[in-house]
């Protein structure tokens, strides 16, 4: 048992960071004017940090790896962050199930940055839900053909490659029901509307997303049967969670970072405010949620690295807990900061609001509640 | 990084687990009710080797390391052992044996670790007192040398084993003004002349440990008998905490694993408005989030156990962590079994009220977790 990153994780990780505090350029998010401005900043901090292997972490070779890295980048930038790991997503996907001609196609461009990448699951109506998805495909001779529409797109203004979950089947089950297919971004009939404004994560471009009569070859299909998107996306899913508990745990340590740093300067009676219990024991439980949400993170990631059969829950624990934490964390922040934090501007508020995501994306802490529940209900039957 | 346990130490462990079930844990229920030390219990502890666990084999222990001490804790914890078995156990063969093995010298080991390995003598740990809990290094119980024997003066009291102990590890200070610097832990007997208990304490919880007082009215050791030399108590007692964060945490882990499974399988068969009571999400939420709890529970015993089995130092701030945390979350987990037991959790025969009754005591003894919260605020302004 060894709870020690080894000698090349720690180097990954130091060499990582370094591009995280020197190389990317900070963006103010919350100010930026406009989507297309905030678009050219992101391309080109994507294309630094694909120039240091970033993207290729998220393929699934080291998840330790991925995770401490992701954590480091989530804490100087959780917007870049995640949008950047959200172009990474579709890269998990075609690497673990393309075909080799969309390797080949794909895969280079989308890891080097030079390609932006959107995953499009979730619609208007079905978030929680996949049997209420409405978006379909219809074979039509030897093309197919794709109507709906995404909602919550990360990347859509600016991706160049998304991947859509439509349903080719109906009512089968959702075992069969659906597939995904990777769409260029000029495909006649996609539209990309205006991205929407969001609470926090303002950096992260979402937007809906709409198929009108969209044709797509054969070509499209990822891995190239249908009926196996429900499969591939239960498959991917866990290094998305991880994903998600290294944004939490990255917006958790920034928090904390800013929390202490005040408690230490701000003085009562010629006493720094964090020797005050009230104060202090916030920052202990700051302290205490980001470090077993660390632990429990690598260790998701180990089981997910091999291949356990307990790798789906763990990483689903991994996120809930992350995610739950994340939002406490920010809260006794925010408290510690009192008026300083609510006034407009701070760093906390701009973190405060970019915490409130994790809890809600890719599986809500209800759903994973259920998921995780019902693992233990029918391993343990009277 | 690597969360992997050898097949032997599972075979270890399923042998203890295998063992207690069938030889301890149904005697638990009915000595919880009687509030009553069992000295079959005791017996059977020492057939499967738990008492002398850690002590090297010459003095009839087993030699083993953290991790293994730990795998054993847990197994006797998950195969049902009650609260007061259970910290009888950790008291006599940690907080007093294991301060023997790490600081006695040859003859002390010799004439004490044989008999503390058999339980033929039981021992226990004297540090708190009336005046003076947290503050452990307020204590105010003196030692004076004379010519050829210490006098020890004062009172220690909530002492686990006190009443049935043969072997007293006892901290007093040899000089008050110099605060922790004075203090001196020595091995105390049960027939020396001053040494006397209190009327046995009847407690919320782990009822079938015995509890009292320790009197010390001019109470003569010998100059053979100090512990660890003169004036290094302070170190000795924190010391103590590197067994106390791990190895006696790892019967709450067991224990919770225990309560999943009981929950789960009560849930399953339970039925109300037509349907088992696993279909309601208030009760998915509890045991979703006591798998998560045991999985963090586990992540943060066995990481310091691992760091001290490969050499490392006790980490300070990862041994509050894991007190505060589980101590905390473990009274709240319990209560959540009694809940979904209903009217049942509430009666004595299900176990549930005894084991909410038992995890009271994760956030006082052994330091509560307020004072936690102390420590790790104080570490984090540094």
């Amino acid at each position: 048992m060894d709870y020690k990153l080894t000698h090349q994780q720690k180097e990954i990780i130091a060499v990582m960071g370094r591009v995280a505090s020197d190389a990317i350029v900070p963006v103010d998010f919350d100010n930026c004017v406009t989507a297309d401005i905030k678009a050219g900043h992101l391309r080109k901090n994507m294309k630094i940090m694909a120039e240091s292997g970033f993207m290729e972490l998220w393929l699934g070779t080291d998840m330790i790896a991925a995770c401490s890295v992701g954590e480091v980048f989530a804490e100087i930038c959780p917007s870049t962050f995640f949008s950047a790991v959200s172009s990474a997503f579709p890269c998990t996907f075609i690497n673990s199930f393309g075909t080799s001609a969309q390797q080949s196609k794909y895969l280079n461009l989308l890891l080097d940055a030079d390609h932006i990448g959107a995953l499009a699951v979730t619609e208007p109506d079905a978030g929680s839900d996949f049997s209420g998805l409405s978006t379909v495909a219809e074979p039509r001779e030897d093309k197919w053909v794709i109507n709906g529409m995404k909602a919550f797109v990360t990347n859509a203004w600016t991706a160049d490659v998304f991947l859509v979950l439509a349903r080719t089947q109906g009512n089968t089950g959702v075992d069969s029901e659906f597939t995904f297919f990777i769409m260029d971004r000029n495909t006649e009939g996609l539209r990309i509307d205006e991205p929407v404004g969001t609470l926090g994560l303002k950096g992260a471009l979402v937007s809906t997303v709409r198929f009108s009569d969209c044709i797509v070859g054969h070509g499209a299909i990822l891995g190239h049967e249908t009926g196996n998107g429900y499969g591939q996306y239960s498959k991917v899913l866990p290094y998305i969670q991880l994903a998600v508990s290294a944004y939490a745990l990255g917006v958790g340590t920034a928090c904390m970072a800013e929390a202490t740093s005040y408690a230490k300067d701000r003085k009562v009676s010629g006493k720094p405010i964090g020797l005050i219990e009230n104060v202090g024991s916030k920052l202990a439980l700051m302290y205490t949620h980001n470090d077993l949400g660390r632990m429990m993170t690598h260790r998701a990631a180990w089981s997910v690295m091999q291949n356990e059969q307990d790798a789906g829950i763990l990483s689903s624990c991994a996120k809930l807990f992350t995610s739950e934490s994340v939002n406490k964390i920010a809260d006794m922040a925010m408290q510690i900061y009192a008026g300083h934090g609510y006034a407009g501007g701070s760093k906390i508020e701009s973190l405060y609001r970019d915490a409130r995501f994790p809890e809600i994306a890719y599986g809500t802490s209800e759903i994973l509640r259920a998921a995780i529940a019902k693992d233990s209900l029918d391993r343990f039957k009277p | 990084m690597d969360f992997s346990i050898s097949d032997e130490q599972k075979m270890f462990r399923e042998t203890i687990y295998r063992y207690v079930r069938a030889h301890i844990s149904p005697l638990c229920l009915q000595a919880d009710l009687e509030g009553a030390f069992s000295r079959e219990i005791w017996r059977n502890m020492r057939e499967v080797g738990l008492l002398g666990l850690p002590f090297p084999e010459k003095y009839g222990g087993s030699g083993a390391d953290f991790v293994t001490c730990c795998l054993a804790g847990e197994a006797v914890g998950h195969a049902g052992i009650d609260g007061g078995h259970a910290l009888a156990w950790g008291a006599h063969t940690y907080l007093c044996g294991a301060n023997i093995m790490q600081h006695g010298t040859e003859e002390q080991k010799e004439k004490y670790l044989p008999k503390l390995s058999t339980g033929e003598w039981i021992g226990c740990m004297a540090l708190t007192e009336p005046g003076c809990g947290s503050d452990a290094a307020a204590i105010i119980t003196t030692a004076v040398r004379k010519e050829d024997r210490y006098i020890l003066n004062g009172s220690k009291t909530f002492i686990t084993n006190a009443p049935l102990a043969q072997v007293f590890v006892v901290f007093a200070t040899m000089d008050k003004s110099q605060k922790t610097r004075g203090i001196t832990a020595f091995i105390v007997e049960k027939d020396y002349p001053g040494l006397s208990t209190g009327k046995e304490m009847h407690k919320m919880g782990c009822r079938c440990s015995t509890t009292s007082e320790v009197f010390l009215e001019d109470c003569e050791v010998p100059l053979e008998n100090c512990l660890g030399g003169e004036c290094n108590g302070w170190a000795i007692a924190l010391g103590g905490v590197e067994w106390d964060r791990s190895v006696l945490l790892a019967p709450s882990l067991g224990g919770l694993m225990f309560g999943l499974e009981y929950c789960a399988r009560y849930a399953n068969e339970r039925y109300a408005f037509n349907q088992p009571i696993r279909d309601f999400q208030s009760i998915q939420n509890r045991i979703a989030d006591m798998r998560v709890f045991q999985e963090i529970s586990r992540l943060a015993i066995y990481r310091i156990a691992a760091a001290k089995d490969s050499g490392q130092f006790l980490n300070p701030l990862q041994a509050a962590v894991n007190k505060m945390y589980i101590g905390d979350k473990g009274f709240e987990t319990a209560s959540n079994a009694v809940d979904i037991f209903g009217g049942y959790g509430y009666i004595h025969d299900y176990g549930v009220e005894a084991g909410l009754r038992d995890a009271k005591l994760g956030q006082l003894g052994g330091g509560t977790s307020d004072i936690m919260r102390m420590i790790v605020a104080r570490a984090m302004l540094k």
